[in-house]
């Protein structure tokens, strides 16, 4: 998988650079409109991360030239703006998704495996993990074709840690992938909690779940 | 009490006080003034009947008798004539009872000696009482009515004056105080007005709201323009901690501490991010177009927020009973208001707590919607603070309050809603959302 990077704010491109590739995709940075039009004439990539700030150039218009260099290429517009305005703008001029700065970068990847699931089609959308088995698009965890009932949050949670796996995840992390920008502040990820004790105890009646681990003082991680 | 209702009270009570005294005073001054008449026209009579003697003599009035009594002369008053004692009598004007062909009356009686011939006589001119006081009545009546007529005619030309004339300051208190909102944006024309005093009023007015608008607007784009700076480099290195975190050699004690950073640098963001939004509402960046059915929201926000009811086993009970729309606002925004409130009121709450939504329709004036919760409550000192941006409820420990209230007030500012505050220290509080009857479909 190719993706651009266009951000003028160097060390946060290198920063997404460095942790998308531990997710084995090759990474192009760009820090001009100009650079990124260069670019997208001499490669393809997969997905375009775009940001809207940019220094010679507004990133909707650099959008819009893109959609006709790039056709095939998914686009997330990253953007300190955060006007409404320009988030409906961009997904009008085709973007794929849209994050506000400053976003996790494991909430990057998991909206870039979102619309790689989107686009690929539902066939391997189902993932093993230890006895069961999950279906991220029709949103279902079975324990040998028994359905297993999540509430939409437990689910939210299990597959963002699924998604990152054999990473510790801190409450932290979860909290804002699950609540977003209704998490009023930090005391939401005593909740986190909850909803970990919930899931272990919902599947546990199944069967193991060793490799959902708590780590202390940091969060939880899912190990295989 | 309003300055045109006061003016308007005292305009009336003057007059009436003066019509009153009128009516007390009339009939004396009538009376008084027909005295005064009768007193000058005796005095001209009894010249006439002075020269009337000379011409014909005295004795044609005597005809032989001691005295003359009779009205024949001058037709109104009695004349009577007598030869005087030895004794001097002064010219006198005096009321006194007098017999006159057989009738007693109360006369106005002149009393004039005179010498004729060499003999001194005594002549009384007389008028009855009744007689000069006898238009004393119509007179009154007509003076009266005339007066009355004349106050009623002042009263409602004052009125109406005042009421000309302070105009322009109902237009102010209207226009410029009543109904303005809070930050002032919108421009009103100055009034049109030659009351000088009106005119700086209002010309104070608009300078004042001028330059609260004007820092009102710096301090918002101050709060824009940090926070968006602020962004970039949180974004920096909220990234770095986060590829720091991934890293396979990192042992757990560093995991730990970094995960402590992280939680310090999430705090500063939210702040950021909270300053952030609050400044776009102030900055009139949401669309107020939406219609929303209050229960269904108020059923959404339950849900994102049912997990946290179960975990403080906290009972919540639903009652609304008119299925209320409303109009002309952003949906977001009011979810955002409505969450934020009832995620206080369980945060705030005690396990086993409750939490009661309820709401009050006040025919022609607005829609409430009460959120009602049995937490630890806001001491009273500390009520007009909540709002307030970064201001601590001192008993509680961390964060506080932070801004998910700043956020009610700004999304309550921007769409003219009420939030009225009750609490009682240790039992709970009440917020009421007071949505104004132009919100209401």
């Amino acid at each position: 998988m190719k993706v651009l990077i266009i951000e003028d704010e160097r060390s946060m491109a290198l920063e997404m650079a460095v942790f998308l590739k531990k997710g084995f995709y090759l990474c192009d940075l760009a820090y001009t409109a100009k650079q990124a039009r260069q670019l997208m004439g001499e490669n393809s990539y997969n997905f375009i991360l775009l940001d809207l700030g940019l220094p010679d150039q507004d990133g909707l218009e650099v959008l819009k030239d893109a959609k006709k260099i790039c056709p095939d290429a998914s686009y997330i517009i990253l953007t300190a703006r955060g006007d409404l305005e320009d988030r409906i703008k961009g997904l009008d001029l085709g973007a794929d998704d849209y994050l506000p700065k400053p976003f996790s970068l494991l909430e990057l990847l998991s909206r870039m495996h979102a619309i790689s699931r989107r686009k690929s089609g539902l066939n391997d959308s189902r993932i093993c993990l230890g006895d069961f088995t999950i279906d991220l698009v029709k949103r279902l965890v079975f324990f040998e074709e028994k359905e297993i009932d999540l509430s939409r949050k437990e689910f939210d949670i299990l597959s963002y840690m699924l998604l990152h796996k054999n990473r510790p995840l801190t409450r932290l992390q979860l909290g804002d992938h699950i609540w977003g920008n209704y998490s009023d502040d930090d005391y939401d990820s005593n909740y986190i909690d909850v909803h970990i004790k919930n899931i272990r105890k919902k599947l546990a009646v199944h069967a193991s779940v060793d490799w959902l681990q708590t780590i202390r003082g940091i969060g939880y991680k899912i190990k295989i | 009490m309003k300055l045109l209702n006061k003016l308007t009270l005292y305009t009336t009570l003057s007059k009436t006080a003066i019509v009153l005294l009128f009516i007390f005073l009339l009939p004396l001054l009538v009376k008084d003034v027909a005295f005064q008449y009768t007193n000058s026209s005796l005095q001209e009579k009894k010249k006439k009947v002075i020269s009337t003697i000379n011409k014909n003599g005295i004795d044609y009035y005597f005809q032989g008798d001691s005295s003359y009594g009779s009205y024949t002369m001058l037709k109104e008053e009695y004349i009577s004539l007598e030869p005087a004692g030895n004794d001097y009598t002064r010219d006198t004007i005096e009321t006194s009872r007098r017999i006159v062909e057989n009738d007693t009356l109360i006369y106005r009686v002149l009393i004039h000696e005179f010498q004729y011939r060499n003999k001194k006589y005594i002549l009384e001119i007389g008028k009855t009482i009744a007689e000069i006081n006898q238009y004393n009545r119509p007179l009154q009546r007509v003076a009266l009515y005339a007066l009355i007529g004349l106050i009623v005619f002042t009263l409602l030309i004052d009125l109406v004056f005042t009421r000309v004339l302070l105009r322009p300051l109902g237009i102010i208190i209207n226009t410029k105080l009543i109904n303005r909102k809070f930050p002032y944006n919108e421009n009103i024309p100055p009034i049109k007005t030659s009351t000088t005093d009106f005119k700086y009023l209002d010309d104070s007015l608009i300078d004042l709201m001028g330059k609260i608008h004007d820092a009102f607007d710096k301090e918002r784009e101050f709060t824009s323009n940090a926070s968006h700076e602020l962004m970039t480099p949180i974004s920096i290195l909220q990234n770095k901690m986060e590829n720091l975190m991934v890293d396979h050699d990192l042992s757990e004690e560093l995991q730990e501490r970094i995960t402590g950073m992280m939680n310090t640098l999430n705090r500063l963001k939210k702040i950021v991010r909270s300053l952030l939004f609050i400044s776009r509402i102030g900055n009139d960046q949401f669309v107020k177009s939406d219609q929303v059915n209050i229960k269904i929201l108020v059923e959404e926000a339950m849900k994102e927020l049912e997990d946290r009811l179960e975990s403080k086993n906290i009972r919540f009970k639903l009652n609304i009973s008119k299925e209320q729309t409303l109009q002309h606002l952003n949906r977001d925004l009011i979810f955002q208001l409505i969450y934020n409130l009832i995620n206080n009121a369980i945060r705030y709450n005690k396990d086993e707590g409750e939490i009661s939504i309820t709401d009050h329709f006040n025919p022609g004036k607005s829609y409430t919607l009460f959120i009602e919760d049995t937490g630890i409550g806001i001491p009273e000192k500390e009520l007009d603070a909540i709002f307030d941006r970064f201001k601590k409820a001192s008993q509680i420990e961390g964060e506080g309050y932070g801004l998910g209230l700043s956020i009610v007030k700004s999304i309550a500012q921007y769409h003219g809603i009420m939030i009225e505050v009750k609490s009682e220290y240790g039992k709970g509080s009440i917020f009421g959302i007071i949505f104004p009857m132009e919100l209401l479909k």
